[in-house]
């Protein structure tokens, strides 16, 4: 069943199972990313998951099918984030600084150990570089998508893509020859 | 002829690295903490709408439309209250008129509402 078949079963009889679908559906992307967020706060991530598929059950009339249904999802995640963020200073730091090549040199024969490497360094960028780097490079959303879920200009996206992408490679470094597995 | 385009050790990375998050209850609790949707979105600012057109015919039907004191503008104009109306107490003169621009404020308030209403 497509998402548009469930959305409109939960719009013409409040069918739960049908919305209970469509959470299941989306709960990884939507957490990881408020993970990525949170700067790997994954109680905190999951509290505002949770609050997102609400709002969207809330407020699933209003979703007109203009745009990926997982595109709506995010914008409403980036919202429940940013409202949190203003709240608590932690989350509003920005980016946590450069890192010498020498010191995060990592040792580039495991995955483990990337995949280690990799949530750190996001942790450090300016939380709108994480958010486009995320949603574009791990989620596969385009620059329009992802400039719609941030609500800024799609040259902001792009710049931030990119500084997030130069950023990445100067601090893993080390990877600079990875191949897919 | 072109060389096949290296993809980006970055993105690679990015996506390998995205890993799949594995339910544990989550979609039971969100499910267990949903509200009552509110999926007749029109009914309420229906109602308010409906509300001020029923007051606005209540107060057309008991209103004395008919009998409102003459104005005259020149004299509302050159802010001349006592010329304003042949009537020598302003209030009485003027109640009617304020009670119809209330009723027509109300009548605009309620159909913006409806109209932007969000829940």
């Amino acid at each position: 069943m497509t998402d548009a078949d469930l959305i409109a079963r939960v719009l013409a009889r409040e069918d739960q199972n049908a919305f209970a679908e469509l959470v299941r559906r989306y709960q990884s992307p939507v957490r990881a990313f408020l993970a990525r967020m949170t700067r790997g706060d994954t109680h905190l991530a999951d509290d505002l998951a949770q609050e997102t598929f609400v709002k969207a059950w809330r407020k699933l009339h209003t979703y007109r099918g203009g745009a990926r249904f997982s595109t709506w999802l995010f914008g409403i995640a980036v919202n429940e984030f940013r409202t949190v963020a203003r709240q608590r200073k932690e989350l509003a730091l920005e980016e946590v600084g450069e890192v010498a090549p020498e010191e995060n040199r990592p040792a580039a024969d495991s995955r483990s150990q990337l995949r280690l490497d990799l949530t750190e360094a996001l942790k450090r960028l300016h939380s709108g570089e994480r958010a486009a780097v995320v949603l574009c490079c791990q989620n596969g959303l385009t620059h329009e998508e992802a400039a719609q879920v941030l609500d800024c200009p799609l040259g902001t996206v792009k710049t931030n893509v990119l500084r997030g992408k130069e950023k990445l490679k100067r601090w893993l470094f080390g990877y600079q020859d990875y191949e897919p597995a | 002829m072109n060389q096949p385009e290296k993809a980006d050790p970055v993105e690679t990375m990015l996506r390998e690295q995205n890993q799949y998050v594995n339910d544990e209850g989550f979609t039971a609790r969100v499910m267990a903490g949903l509200p009552r949707r509110r999926s007749r979105a029109w009914v309420r600012p229906a109602v308010l709408l409906g509300a001020a057109a029923i007051g606005s015919v209540l107060a057309a039907r008991w209103l004395a439309w008919g009998n409102l004191p003459p104005l005259d503008l020149s004299a509302l104009v050159s802010l001349d209250f006592q010329a304003l109306t042949p009537t020598p107490d302003l209030t009485s003169a003027l109640m009617p008129w304020m009670t119809m621009l209330a009723v027509a404020a109300s009548i605009v308030w309620a159909a913006v509402a409806a109209v932007q209403w969000d829940d």
